[in-house]
């Protein structure tokens, strides 16, 4: 994948994210869905720059995390804050404008069947700018050759593979300008050439535009690759359970569920049946 | 600020998708403005670009101005400075391509060559249910009755409710209309058979037929197109199984089985509808009705009508199956897939009710 100016090397480091404003807080965040709750008083920051993972096992919550940090779904209790300004509290007007701040690519990509390529990234620029014709379609053009998929432009979304479908989708959720993207597991389903160029894209877009990222993933290549930070859901402590870069956690943690998610061990029990 | 040959112009703050319109204008204004003088513009107060900035720049970079009245950018931060440097303006100098405007006639063209060639795919997938019934009729023990079992509940057992309601209203609609007019020719009671031949050769069996092919023919598609989206047709047919056995061959056979006794259930409630508007408005008692129903009506009027409730039967469950199987890719194509089967349905139990109308006629 052709790379915006510069090629970044295998993991490139947060420009001081700890000194760089907050994008998304969490306060006391209490998850989950009824009577069943996910995570207890989670608090965490985000700096505007970081690239931030949230990963845990199946079932640990983390796209219902993403779906409390996008006001998809509204939390128990607590607060989620973007740029300082609360989502949770929001009325409907002052909530519309905090998400479109943010820039979501769902799993699926969520592309508009009936649009193509260029008009499914060119849609919220229709809705929310002044922009002419011809400015939205060369800041369009210009983000497709960013991501290599120029000629893809008139394409519809059943003739693109699952890694251009990607693509498009990191496209559309950026066109409106937003520099917090949060990704709900973008490797997944891809060849590893291909999720690997997508983490090279990923990277640039920070490198290139100062774009927050908050990535929900369980795919170790990536998030060693492009992580700042990860933070750890675990379903049975109802609670964070790490958070830090990857290296540290990997090398360092004492946690056994971390060390086995970072060092990819099966269960003890199981392993040991095997042989 | 202008010195004696540039022209500096000072970008400030956040240019991005929501701010970017004005300064896009007026930037283009400026440069168009003063043709023969360099522009500097100023980005040192810029506090965030995105990437409608970035096309905002690169816009004005890739201007056609004389040599010596290029537009020059001072303290971008280099990361944007070799971005900009990324793109060729030759690049999109290719207009966008439009949409190509279908005319009427080329639609209508379109349209029907595509009609034609569903009509084909039905014959095909028709003759592949007419073999598959033939095997399930000779070999019984290949079908799946318990499944046969359940699509009949779904079919006919959950749809008699709207089937009752349905019928009665018919019944009551003809009886009161047919009235109006016979009462002026002091024909009441011939109203009775109007009533009874309607019911029993047309409406019972078609108004069940319209309400199935709503109800079990979209349901039918959308199901077998759900099936096909999510692969598992394919998984179907690595099992060495064959799908239409498998799936349709039981949905034929449920609509056969139920789709008469739901006609008959329409036929009853009818004529109950009808000789209860005949009592209340019209004084034409209920013995009579009923007497004058068996001068009119005949058991080859209410088989015919039974037949024709099978014909329409196998046609709904066999037109739901095909629009099923023939769904394209995507969760979009199975509503697309659910509507055609009513419309398909409709049209066609129209045309063979014309059929049987004029080979029995």
């Amino acid at each position: 994948m052709d790379q915006l100016p510069g090629t970044p090397p295998a993991r490139v480091e947060s420009p001081k994210a700890s000194a760089s404003p907050v994008a998304v807080s969490v306060r006391h965040l209490r998850m989950g869905y009824g009577a069943r709750v996910l995570l207890e008083d989670a608090s965490f920051d985000i700096h505007s720059g970081e690239i931030v993972v949230i990963l845990g096992g199946s079932g640990s919550g983390k796209s219902s995390l993403m779906k409390n940090l996008i006001g998809l779904h509204p939390p128990l209790a607590g607060d989620v804050l973007i740029r300082g300004v609360s989502l949770v509290r929001a009325g409907a007007d002052e909530k519309a404008a905090l998400q479109r701040q943010l820039g979501v690519m769902y799993q699926s990509g969520a592309l508009f069947g009936s649009l193509t390529v260029l008009e499914n990234i060119r849609f919220p620029l229709d809705r929310f700018t002044d922009l002419s014709l011809e400015e939205k379609n060369l800041a369009v053009r210009m983000l497709l050759r960013t991501l290599e998929m120029t000629q893809a432009e008139s394409l519809t979304p059943a003739e693109l593979s699952g890694g251009m479908i990607k693509r498009v989708a990191i496209a559309r959720a950026m066109a409106l300008g937003c520099d917090i993207l949060l990704l709900d597991e973008p490797s997944a389903g891809l060849d590893p050439v291909t999720a690997a160029n997508l983490d090279l894209t990923l990277l640039s877009l920070r490198k290139n535009l100062g774009v927050t990222l908050i990535v929900v993933t369980h795919e170790l290549e990536s998030i060693f690759t492009i992580a700042d930070r990860a933070i750890m859901l675990d379903p049975s402590a109802r609670a964070i359970i790490a958070d830090d870069s990857p290296v540290t956690l990997r090398d360092r943690s004492t946690d056994t569920r971390v060390h086995q998610f970072f060092n990819r061990l099966p269960d003890e029990q199981r392993a040991s049946r095997v042989g | 600020m202008t010195s004696a040959e540039n022209l500096t112009v000072r970008l400030e703050g956040r240019i991005t998708a929501q701010t970017a319109a004005p300064i896009w204008r007026s930037a283009l204004d400026t440069l168009a403005a003063h043709p023969e003088r360099p522009i500097v513009f100023d980005a040192s107060r810029v506090d965030y670009i995105d990437t409608v900035g970035v096309a905002l720049l690169f816009d004005l970079s890739r201007q056609r101005r004389p040599a010596g009245a290029k537009v020059v950018f001072e303290a971008l931060p280099p990361n944007l400075a070799s971005l900009l440097l990324r793109f060729d303006a030759a690049e999109f100098a290719v207009p966008v391509a439009v949409r190509r405007h279908v005319g009427v006639l080329e639609h209508v063209g379109q349209s029907a060559v595509a009609q034609l060639r569903l009509l084909g795919e039905l014959l095909r997938f028709l003759q592949l249910c007419a073999r598959a019934l033939v095997r399930a009729i000779t070999r019984p023990s290949t079908v799946a009755w318990s499944d046969v079992l359940d699509l009949a509940t779904e079919v006919g057992a959950h749809a008699v409710p709207i089937v009752l309601l349905i019928g009665f209203l018919m019944g009551v609609i003809i009886a009161f209309e047919v009235g109006q007019v016979a009462r002026e020719f002091g024909a009441m009671i011939f109203v009775v058979n109007g009533v009874g031949k309607a019911m029993l050769r047309e409406l019972g069996a078609l108004m069940t037929a319209i309400v199935l092919a709503g109800r079990t023919g979209a349901a039918f598609a959308a199901q077998i197109a759900t099936q096909r989206v999510n692969e598992e047709l394919n998984a179907i047919a690595t099992f060495g199984l064959d799908p239409v056995q498998f799936l349709v061959v039981p949905r034929l056979l449920a609509a056969a089985l139920v789709v008469p006794l739901l006609a008959v259930l329409a036929d009853v409630v009818g004529l109950f509808g009808g000789a209860l508007v005949m009592a209340s408005v019209f004084k034409v008692s209920y013995l009579q009705f009923y007497a004058q129903l068996l001068k009119a009506v005949t058991a080859q009027d209410f088989m015919l009508g039974i037949l024709k409730a099978s014909v329409f039967g196998l046609t709904v469950a066999a037109i739901g199956c095909h629009r099923g199987f023939r769904t394209g890719a995507g969760p979009a194509s199975v509503g697309l897939s659910a509507t055609g089967a009513v419309v398909t349905s409709i049209v066609m139990i129209v045309v063979i009710d014309g059929l049987f109308a004029v080979v029995t006629g």
